[in-house]
């Protein structure tokens, strides 16, 4: 019975261990996979950590990362043991009362310290930027910069803040336990106060300073929130760029970078953990007379200084390196969708041209637009969609492009060109185009799909994953229903809405998907599902039996286009960036990485070779047509336009009505 | 004596309000063995801090070798403390304690910059002082594993390695238990002799202060209430809070009919005292160890026995004398309800003018040994509650 019950407690704390660490266990396994599903093992390999250290996002995001820890480390530090020593100094009444101000920012929550700090420091902007413009016509001397973006700069001074509450908190009890006659000892003893502070304060408090700066360190890489809303639109952490990443497709390169990221973390807080265990040793052994020799170099007040000056050299230079990195030269901020480049093209495009670009992500049309719209983006380059174009042009938010100093303009196909959504071709210059489909699992459905109707049948109830976006669904309900997918009539959308609910009600739905897709499809555990044809192709190569078709109703395609927005600070390198991703080497690198069609006509006819020479094949003429729709298909198919707001309002009230 | 080194003129310190010390008159000699003694928050501990220099004086100015140092910080004072609970630094071991102030370097008549001194010097300083404290052997030892008794040695090291002019003792040896304390006692008044500096010591114990001390400042309330050496204090103490506070006392109300003739308990009594006005109303003061017991019939009072406690030397015999209970120290044992007389001879009676402390204390109705003991302990607790803020 005992013997029982004893067992029957192992369980359980065996069962809440595997609970906690299955997660990361998993993560760490799937970070070694050959392939590239997280879902599905195809043997052990190094390839994504080696894949990892060539991904520029992922490097300059650790270097950011690292930058703003040790920064904010260091100066939190410092000004947190000051503020306990002036909290220390106070009576007891009022320090209780500060340590307890100190304590509200740690135990609030870190969206709210981070939307408070981000609405701050654009309250201060717009103060500052009228100051700025009146301090400017005042004088001549000094040239204020008027417009002020949330950066590196910004989140440093988040970080700080947060911070600061944590050094405090591991100074203060080191303070209050010292005895408060050693200062005046030493001081009783011919020390100046400063001299008192160093030589028998800091020694005294040493070990809640650096378990101090240690978690604040941990606290500062491991931030996602607070620094998503200081960093603003052109920095980003390590953290902000998995996010990014994820939203995309979950590529075993996250966790590859993820697995450090735990492994970083681990070992900082088990150096801490080792240390505290140290030192509480060594205090119930009533402190072990165990002295180092100290070299006789090491002790010399000049080697100290020496050090010291040596030390701020290198910190300074690497500051002014980093800064030099970062701003002295060209730059042009773009801004695009995760994996959507081959990061290759940016060192190429910097070499060839000393323009140092600064490449962010977004996860949608949205998303960017919402930025864009708060101010809080400083973008030059954005490859927004047709319809989001169409948006940005109609709101005057785009500037119209000087097609001179794009000469790779005229490799563009004309099919391309002068589409509805910027009619004079006036402000874009497209990037990708590509297919809606259908992508259905030749293991789980005998017959051959051919049209939209098959995914509203019952035969695959509980099968079919609906893609999670109110344009895309419904416009597949209009295409087989034989609507344009840019109607604005309401009967019409009314009955694509109709389609879709009834559907539901018969539970032919398994869910609404973006990314998931990927998973969902590649461990073939759904049969059919909608999406897009170049992320069909990333799919087929973890699971053969996927088959991709556009159906017999036509179906839309779209464009993704280079933009330049409104008065973007960089706007003669944001020129040269576009002529350069539009050049046919850089459409066939990137068609080749990201496997979206390009729309330069030289790259679509040469890819069949460049692809041969490359993997020493011939290109599969099936595949290639699905990524570049033959001129015959495509014009089945239809670009979505630009809705007006009632239409949308419509799309928005219909797609929360149906739910799922 | 030898001349003065350190003088407080009419010195005055409060906190929050408070009045701490009030209007305080001192000087002290070069080599004096000089003891604040007092209760706690009498102002003994401030002005040990006013003259280290952690505290500046409200009113008043101090004195050091004639020259004002009022605003002149604590690193520059020729003064060094040994601190009430050490305050030795627990990073350092026991030879970088001791070293810590020769570290720093010394002063150089007439350059800001102090002077460094060389290694070999400090360690022939340290280590001569070490001897001196009993504590050789000792230097790479931590703080930590140090007795009680062997952090005070290193405090006192550590101040006198300096060669300060003055060192000064904030209750040393309260933290220690009462056989070291006795030890520690004879230990630093032989340091004191062979240094040939000055102490200023401030203590609770008068016990300690009269064992010590070649000069003892007796405090109450921010005031002096005596300066003497310690066989004055003790013999011809000014007031009832000095002979209560000095050893034991029967303190009783009496006129001064003329000199050398005072009447207590409605009989007169010839005693070696002088200069009060006729009929003066004062305190006379009768040491418990100078009361003669005799038969009843051949003393000049006669009392019953109510208490007696066995103390080892002598019997702690309470008599009470029409209500009022005396404290006999004597060597005869007298149980319990057993009349005595007793006989007063004039050197035994001390006559005291009246004060703001007469009728406070001095009667042993209430006398017990707990009484006392309870009201030390929390004495200290009330003063390290002060300490705290």
């Amino acid at each position: 019975m005992k013997r029982q019950e004893r067992l029957g407690s192992r369980l359980l704390i065996g069962l809440v261990f595997l609970f906690l660490y299955a997660p990361i266990v998993f993560l760490i396994v799937f970070s070694f996979n050959a392939g590239d599903s997280s879902a599905v093992w195809r043997g052990f390999s190094l390839h994504w950590y080696a894949e990892l250290f060539q991904n520029r996002l992922i490097m300059e995001s650790v270097y950011t990362t690292l930058l703003v820890s040790i920064l904010a480390t260091i100066i939190s530090t410092i000004a947190g043991t000051f503020a306990a020593i002036g909290l220390y100094s106070l009576g007891r009444r009022k320090r209780d009362a500060l340590l307890a101000v100190n304590n509200i920012p740690m135990m609030n929550a870190d969206i709210v310290t981070g939307v408070s700090l981000c609405l701050f420091f654009v309250a201060f902007f717009q103060g500052w930027g009228g100051f700025a413009k009146w301090f400017n016509g005042v004088q001549s001397l000094v040239e204020l910069p008027t417009r002020l973006h949330l950066g590196f700069t910004t989140m440093l001074l988040a970080h700080i803040a947060f911070n600061i509450p944590y050094v405090i908190l591991n100074v203060a009890p080191k303070l209050r336990q010292m005895d408060r006659n050693l200062i005046d000892a030493a001081q009783d003893l011919g020390c100046t106060w400063m001299q008192a502070f160093w030589k028998v304060v800091v020694p005294e408090i040493k070990p809640g300073i650096v378990s101090g700066a240690l978690i604040a360190f941990t606290m500062s890489i491991d931030d996602f929130v607070i620094s998503y809303f200081t960093a603003g639109s052109s920095t980003s952490t390590l953290a902000m760029t998995i996010y990014g990443m994820t939203k995309r497709r979950i590529t075993p390169e996250i966790n590859a970078v993820s697995t450090l990221l735990f492994l970083s973390v681990l070992v900082l807080l088990l150096a801490n953990n080792i240390r505290e265990a140290r030192l509480e040793r060594r205090r119930e052994l009533g402190a072990a007379p165990r002295r180092r020799p100290v070299p006789a170099l090491l002790q010399n007040k000049w080697f100290h200084r020496g050090a010291a000056a040596v030390a701020a050299c290198a910190l300074a230079a690497v500051i002014l390196f980093l800064h030099d990195a970062t701003a002295s030269r060209p730059v042009v901020n773009v801004c695009s969708w995760g994996e959507y480049i081959d990061t290759d093209l940016i060192d190429q495009f910097e070499e060839e041209t000393g323009i140092r670009v600064n490449y962010q992500t977004v996860d949608s049309n949205e998303t960017l637009y919402s930025l864009l719209k708060s101010g809080g983006a400083d973008y030059d380059v954005i490859v927004p969609s047709d319809y989001m174009i169409a948006l940005l042009i109609a709101e005057d938010m785009l500037e119209p492009l000087d097609y001179q100093k794009i000469p790779n303009f005229a490799k563009i196909g004309d099919r391309f060109k002068y589409l509805s959504y910027d009619p004079d071709n006036l402000y874009t210059v497209p990037y990708t185009w590509g297919t809606l489909g259908i992508i259905y699992n030749t293991a789980m459905v005998e017959k051959e799909i051919a049209s939209w109707r098959d995914i509203y049948s019952d035969d695959y109830a509980g099968q079919v994953l609906l893609i999670n976006n109110s344009r895309d669904a419904l416009g597949e309900a209009l295409l087989c229903l034989g609507y344009s997918v840019n109607t604005t009539d309401e009967g019409e959308i009314r009955a694509a809405y109709e389609l879709l609910a009834d559907a539901t009600r018969r539970g032919v739905f398994q869910g609404k998907v973006m990314d998931e897709v990927f998973q969902t499809m590649e461990g073939g555990n759904a049969a059919i599902a909608t999406y897009y044809a170049g992320d069909y192709l990333t799919m087929l190569e973890n699971n053969e039996d996927l088959a991709f078709v556009i159906p017999e109703e036509g179906s839309n395609w779209f464009v993704d286009a280079m933009c330049v927005l409104k008065d973007a600070p960089h706007y003669e390198e944001a020129h040269q960036w576009i002529d350069f991703m539009a050049s046919t080497e850089a459409s066939l690198a990137n068609m080749d990485f990201i496997w979206y069609a390009s729309p330069n006509e030289e790259a679509l006819a040469a890819y069949p070779a460049y692809y041969e020479e490359l993997y020493e094949e011939p290109l599969d003429q099936e595949l290639y047509e699905i990524m570049a729709t033959p001129p015959e298909v495509l014009e089945r198919c239809e670009v979505y336009e630009y809705l007006p707001p009632e239409t949308r309002t419509l799309y928005n009230d219909l797609w929360i009505k149906l739910g799922i | 004596m030898s001349k003065e080194l350190i003088r407080l003129v009419n010195c005055s310190m409060a906190f929050d309000g408070e009045q701490v010390l009030d209007h305080i008159d001192l000087y002290i000699n070069d080599s004096e063995f000089l003891t604040l003694l007092g209760p706690s928050g009498c102002g003994k501990t401030t002005t040990l801090r006013i003259i280290g220099g952690f505290l500046t004086p409200l009113e008043g100015e101090v004195l050091f070798d004639g020259v004002r140092i009022n605003d002149i910080p604590p690193h520059l004072r020729q003064v060094n403390t040994v601190f009430q609970r050490y305050a030795l630094f627990p990073h350092l071991n026991v030879f970088e304690n001791v070293a810590f102030g020769l570290r720093l370097g010394r002063k150089v008549e007439g350059q800001k910059k102090k002077e460094r001194i060389p290694e070999e010097e400090i360690r022939e300083r340290v280590m001569e002082m070490l001897e001196v404290v009993s504590l050789k052997g000792f230097e790479n030892r931590r703080i930590t594993e140090l007795s009680g008794g062997q952090q005070q040695r290193v405090a006192i090291a550590r101040a006198l390695v300096n060669r300060p002019k003055v060192l000064l003792l904030d209750e040393p040896l309260g933290a220690l238990d009462l056989r070291l304390r006795k030890d520690m006692q004879s230990e630093l008044k032989r340091i004191q002799q062979q240094m040939e500096i000055t102490f200023i010591y401030v203590t609770h114990d008068q016990e300690e202060a009269l064992a010590m001390s070649d000069t003892i400042v007796v405090m109450d309330q921010g005031r002096i209430q005596q300066i003497g050496t310690p066989e004055d204090i003790y013999n011809e103490p000014k007031n009832a809070f000095v002979a209560d506070f000095i050893g034991e006392s029967n303190i009783l109300d009496g006129v001064m009919h003329e000199d050398f003739v005072v009447e207590f308990f409605n009989r007169k009594f010839k005693c070696l005292d002088k200069g009060f006005a006729p009929m003066e109303p004062v305190d006379v003061v009768i040491r418990p160890e100078d009361v003669d017991i005799v038969p009843p019939e051949s003393g000049q009072l006669r009392g019953t026995v109510t208490s007696v406690t066995f103390k080892g030397v002598h019997y702690d015999t309470i008599v009470d004398f029409k209500g009022f209970k005396w404290l006999i120290q004597t060597t005869d044992f007298h149980d319990v309800g057993e009349t005595i007389g007793i006989v007063l001879n004039p050197d035994d009676i001390h006559i005291m003018h009246k004060s703001q402390y007469s009728g406070l204390f001095g009667d042993y109705s209430s006398y017990s040994e707990e009484y006392d003991e309870i009201g030390d302990v929390a004495k200290l607790d009330e003063e390290e509650g002060a300490q705290d803020e």
